[in-house]
């Protein structure tokens, strides 16, 4: 029974001080559906019984057949907390009604990027972290992105059922473990420390940590015991919470407490939290497990627990269950804990605007977003499309943030390439209707204020992915997301039957729609290429595509994965690239950047649509740029946001910002279509160190500067050491220690690269982590792995879903790059040729021929010089150094 | 031999009898036609000068005089350029490839608009730099030409402006790619050349192109047959005014008269002033041209 009406959370709205935006985030199969549930079930929507099983925000089928999230799913939720506890809340309220407008996240690397989109719309996050397994790589990516979107935690260690049950654990070693798990996470938040969102480390004794079981449906945190043992020792509730954690011990003998281990006699104490927490956990756990039923009748009444006639009968976990569940019921303590201690969007949207918009800060809709003021003009972000039953159409979800959007007033919808004051990227509509989400369906209302999470219809069409809905004229955009992962996995899909082309273009539009890190374009040699995160990911959309969004059969090919080019030290020489007409010169080097910068320009902390001297102030401080330098960065690619620089360090030349715009157009097509393979360069610098130039502007248009500004990209780089870089993931494998051996060996056949093996602390257990290329993984867990014995776990994220069968292919590497790159000779001999006679005072490749350079590959001897000497190039690409590049872009070896 | 002949202005019969028994004697003759156009199509040409001609574009001319200069040092082989072979600074390459191959090389001068100007009545040898305006585009605005107007006034002098053709041009995506998908071709109106020579002057402020004060020749086919030939004279503002028909059909050229106007050169474009009365009267008023 649905204990609220849609004309209650209607009225909540208008209450943005008593509204909860929250996202559930974790490593994969750490418990978030299932805690999700808890909360679901006390909101009346599914039976308290089913709870826990029944995974109400997985609605796909195929959720529920893997057991995974693999959408973000949202849920608004009505609920009233104790009058009593709305004093502890910190923060401006008024009355004890809440609204909570809840999503629930997939934890699977692949979906990351729903991760993200759901981070956007909401102001706290619940971090589930596994009792067992402890901070997981996962937990630590998806609190990172939190916290950069300035998203205050709070945190519940799940699965504690499996630490009683299954690891027998004793009190002090799970308190132990416990606060091992709890320091780990607040590392990682202290490493991440953002000064205006403050200290959002959690505590247990504040009342940020909270302990228990989705599965069982049963949690607390201290501030539920602190409030039962308030009374009886005559402490404040606060007070009490603080007593019950860390080395705070009680004498029952002298009725004192203290802090140390013991007592005058020098006999050991028991620690607060285990005498006065887990002690009742423990005695039930033991009487029912061990079926004590003569103690399980005085205990309940102990704890005034009462059974319906029925349950007494139960035994084993189900009682467990049962009384578990009245005893300490999950959705009231974590209920409490996100109420009290995650902000409203009242509180948060005060120090969000900053990061969330990209205008001045003083124009009304910053104004209006930061008071979250729901007369002021509409500023509404659309984090990602829905599907809706009709089919190939698309609720557009997110959030308002500032104003009220309702249907019928025209509205500006702004894309992410929408600059204020043009016209591109831009449409003027109105909205059809606006629905409240709610997990497996939606609810019409009249409007949504500002504060909301809402989808909206009737403007699919007109946004790819993602938007800024306002009805100011002057509204800039919200920031666009940036995603942790990248489309790097792709597939060529064709249609079965020649006559469904068109249901396969349609249903590629829909598809990229539908998701937000998905990709989809014609490459030129007219194949409809599908990129996702990972291979998983990858699978989803192409199952969504074959049977939802096309409707017809599809050929796929085999995944392979997008490398990146780059180059590895600066130019040898000084490129020169003349005009077709012979009267513009460029002269231009090519030098790496920095890793740490390739990063940031990645992870968007530094964009090309920052202040330029702001911009130039933090590559000078940070990544040791010279300032004039930074300050004359034309642009960036590809796409004009990529990780490549183009940089002007002319001196004193006339007309050179009358070529700029053809240089920085020509430099976006380089850097997407790199020289070596066709891939996307990345980390690449190029500086225009001198032009010579046409007087007159006719004879230096796009037509004369584009190809040569390109050329002369293309022979910076070619003269600057080119590498390549391939996509890899960071593996963590739990196993015990005599599996260790099998996993080196497994890892190596896979060219991963082990950086880390250590034993987890109080576990026979060994975690080893290791960079693993993606090309190398597909096909990773199911053949080798499991079969090789003893139950080791692949906790690389992606562990427990059942592999399908088609793809596990493995592509010898080396094989395929060559293939590749030698596919390439035909069309690049051109340039390479090109190159070589603009290179008018350089011989042509100055590199020695590497040992490597065998000839299956080679056209026949003497067919031409630059076929030989690109493929000295390609031997010397392939014959690169094992170094560590990056996370996720290593150097192909 | 390698002959490169200019055409003159307008149409086949433009040619210079020297011209004509070079192009008779040639084995192959090519026609550039990018720098400018003719008035005339490719098979009048042909039928007058009693040769195939061989169409040669931008691209051909710049990256394929080794296939235009092949042969040339047995045979003659000859370039035919619309105006005057060094009318357009880009055939000196040409040239200078010819002679690194050892090619004798024949220049056959013609008519171009650099001289035909002196029809708009102003004296060549008051005429400065001249410029070519670039069409702008939304993001692309090159105003360097505004320097060297203004060095030209500076002196009194006239500019002479060329507008821009784009007769085989690839869009900015296609050129970058290296595809070649060519636009259709456009010219320059006198219309849009005079407007973004005012919106660079609201930008610079120099002073040089006021709209009311600055009067300038807008001529249209100089050399062209009966009706063809237009000259519209009057102050910027003035033309920018008035409908496209009144300037005919391109090729376009302007005229920015400068401030060393004899009254003779005023007399004579007067005929064919938009409006005389200001003619006069901004030449006297603003160019302190001593009219009576």
């Amino acid at each position: 029974m649905v204990n609220f009406t849609v004309g209650q959370i209607r009225e909540l709205m208008d209450r943005p001080t008593n509204i909860r935006n929250m996202s559930v985030i974790a490593h994969v199969d750490h418990g978030k559906s299932t805690l999700t549930d808890s909360l679901v079930s006390k909101a009346g929507i599914i039976a308290s019984a089913k709870a826990g099983d029944m995974r109400f925000t997985d609605t796909r089928e195929d959720e529920k057949e893997r057991g995974i999230t693999i959408k973000s799913t949202a849920i608004s939720m009505y609920f009233e907390v104790d009058k009593e506890d709305v004093g502890a809340i910190k923060q401006k309220t008024i009355g004890n009604e809440f609204l909570i407008n809840l999503i629930d996240s997939p934890g699977h690397v692949d979906f990351s990027s729903e991760v993200t989109a759901a981070l956007r719309v909401t102001d706290g996050a619940l971090v589930v972290v596994d009792c067992v397994e402890g901070v997981c790589v996962q937990t630590e990516t998806v609190l990172r992105q939190a916290l950069t979107e300035r998203i205050k935690p709070v945190v519940i260690i799940n699965k504690v059922d499996r630490a009683l049950l299954e690891l027998q654990v004793d009190k002090e070693a799970l308190f132990q473990s416990f606060r091992r798990t709890i320091e780990n996470v607040n590392v990682i938040i202290s490493t991440y420390h953002d000064e205006t969102l403050g200290d959002v480390q959690v505590y247990p004794e504040k009342g940020t940590v909270a302990f228990g079981s989705g599965l069982h449906g049963w949690a607390f945190t201290l501030r539920q015991f602190a409030s039962r043992y308030s009374k009886k020792f005559g402490v404040d509730k606060e007070k009490m919470m603080a007593k019950l954690w860390g080395d705070n011990y009680f004498n029952p003998a002298t009725r004192k407490w203290t802090t140390k281990g013991n007592d005058a006699d020098g006999k050991p104490l028991d620690r607060a939290f285990n005498m006065f927490v887990l002690d009742p956990i423990f005695k039930i756990f033991d009487s029912v497990m061990n079926f004590k039923k003569d103690a399980i009748g005085p205990m309940l009444e102990k704890l005034d627990i009462k059974l319906a006639q029925d349950e007494r009968d139960l035994e084993g976990k189900v009682l467990l269950k049962v009384i578990m569940r009245k005893f300490l019921p999950a959705g009231d303590s974590l209920l409490e804990m996100i109420v009290i201690n995650l902000p409203s969007p009242a509180t948060a949207q005060r120090y969000r605007v900053e990061t969330l918009y990209e205008g001045p800060m003083d124009d009304e809709s910053a104004i209006g977003i930061r008071d979250c003021d729901p007369k002021a003009p509409l500023v509404f972000y659309v984090s990602k499309m829905v599907p809706t039953s009709d089919k190939g159409r698309f609720y557009a979800f997110g959030r308002v943030f500032s104003g009220t959007v309702r249907a019928g007033p025209k509205i500006r919808i702004q894309g992410p390439n929408y600059v204020p004051g043009k016209k591109d990227d831009l449409f003027v509509k109105s909205v059809q209707r606006t629905v409240l989400m709610m997990g497996r369906y939606v609810e019409p209302i009249e409007d949504c204020p500002a504060g909301n999470i809402c989808g909206l219809v009737g403007i699919d069409q007109f946004l790819l992915k993602s938007g800024t809905l306002t009805t100011s004229e002057t509204a800039h955009n919200m920031r666009v997301m940036k995603f942790s992962v990248s489309p790097v996995v792709q597939v060529a899909v064709e249609v079965k039957n020649a006559a469904d082309l068109p249901k396969l273009v349609e249903g590629l539009k829909r598809l990229s729609k539908s998701d937000p890190c998905v990709q989809a374009w014609i490459n030129e040699s007219g194949e409809h290429i599908v990129a996702g995160a990972g291979e998983l990911h990858l699978e989803i959309c192409l199952k969504d595509l074959e049977e939802d969004h096309a409707g017809v059969p599809l050929k796929k090919s085999d995944p392979v994965v997008a490398y990146r080019e780059t180059v590895k030290a600066e130019s040898s020489i000084v490129a020169l690239s003349k005009s077709q007409n012979k009267h513009n010169r460029l002269y231009a080097k090519a030098q790496p950047i920095d890793e740490e910068l390739s990063l940031a320009i990645e992870s968007g902390k530094v964009t090309a649509r920052d202040d330029y001297k702001i911009r130039a102030r933090v590559l000078a401080d940070e990544f040791g740029w010279d300032v004039t330098d930074a300050r004359k960065i034309w642009c960036f690619g590809p796409d004009t946001t990529g990780p490549n620089l183009l940089v002007d360090v002319t001196k004193g030349v006339q007309y050179l910002n009358e070529i700029k715009d053809s240089c920085v157009a020509a430099f976006q097509w380089a850097t997407k279509e790199g020289p070596c393979a066709e891939e996307n360069m990345r980390g690449v610098r190029v500086n225009i160190l001198d032009v010579t130039l046409h007087t007159d502007a006719i004879h230096r248009g796009g037509g004369q500067i584009i190809p040569t500004c390109r050329r002369v990209t293309y022979a910076a780089c070619l003269l600057a050491t080119p590498g390549i870089q391939e996509p890899v993931y960071l593996v963590e494998i739990q196993c015990p220690e005599n599996a260790i051996g099998g996993i080196y060996s497994v890892l190596n056949k896979r060219r991963g690269q082990v950086f880390s093996e250590e034993q987890r602390v109080g576990t026979p257990m060994f975690t080893v982590k290791a960079y693993l290329p993606i090309m190398e993984s597909f096909g990773f867990n199911v053949d080798e792995w499991i079969s090789s014995r003893q139950g080791l776990q692949d906790r690389r994220t992606r562990q427990g879903y059942p592999y399908s069968q088609g793809s596990q292919a493995r592509y010898p590497f080396s094989r395929h790059l060559l293939r590749q790159a030698v596919r390439k000779v035909v069309e690049l001999r051109s340039i390479i040729s090109v190159v070589s006679t603009l290179f008018s005072r350089v011989p042509v490749f100055p590199c020695s021929v590497s040992h490597q350079s065998s000839n299956r590959c080679i056209p026949p001897a003497g067919s031409s010089v630059y076929i030989y000497a690109l493929s000295c190039h390609v031997a010397r690409v392939l014959s690169y150094c094992i170094s560590l590049y990056s996370l996720f872009w290593l150097d192909v070896q | 031999m390698f002959y490169i002949i200019g055409l003159g202005l307008c149409d086949e019969k433009d040619i210079t009898v020297r011209g004509l028994e070079a192009i008779k004697g040639c084995s192959r003759v090519y026609l550039e036609a990018y720098t400018s156009i003719l008035m005339v199509q490719k098979e009048r040409l042909e039928a007058f000068y009693g040769k195939d001609l061989i169409l040669a574009d931008r691209d051909m001319v710049e990256t394929e005089s080794d296939e235009i200069l092949r042969d040339a040092d047995k045979k003659d082989v000859a370039l035919l350029v619309v105006g005057d072979p060094f009318g357009a600074t880009t055939h000196t390459d040409i040239i200078l490839r010819a002679r690194s191959l050892k090619i004798p090389v024949r220049v056959v001068h013609n008519a171009s608009i650099m001289n035909a100007i002196g029809a708009c009545g102003l004296q060549l040898y008051n005429f400065g730099q001249t410029v070519s305006l670039v069409f702008f585009s939304e993001t692309w605005k090159p105003d360097s030409f505004y320097d060297r107007i203004k060095e030209n006034a500076d002196l009194g002098m006239h500019t002479l402006v060329l507008l821009d053709i784009k007769v085989k041009e690839q869009s900015e995506e296609n050129l970058a790619r290296g595809r070649k998908i060519y636009e259709p071709p456009r010219y320059m109106s006198i219309t849009q050349a005079v407007s973004q020579l005012i919106e660079i002057e609201e930008l610079r402020e120099g002073g040089i192109l006021t709209p009311d004060k600055t009067l300038a020749i807008a001529m249209s086919r100089v050399g062209g047959s009966e009706g063809q030939e237009r000259i519209v004279s009057g102050t910027l503002s003035e033309l920018l005014s008035q409908p496209p028909e009144v300037f005919g059909e391109p090729l376009h050229s302007l005229v920015i008269v400068g401030r060393r106007l004899h009254h003779l050169e005023v007399e004579y474009a007067e005929t064919f002033a938009v409006n005389r009365e200001s003619w006069r009267s901004t030449a006297r008023d603003v160019y302190g041209c001593a009219l009576d």
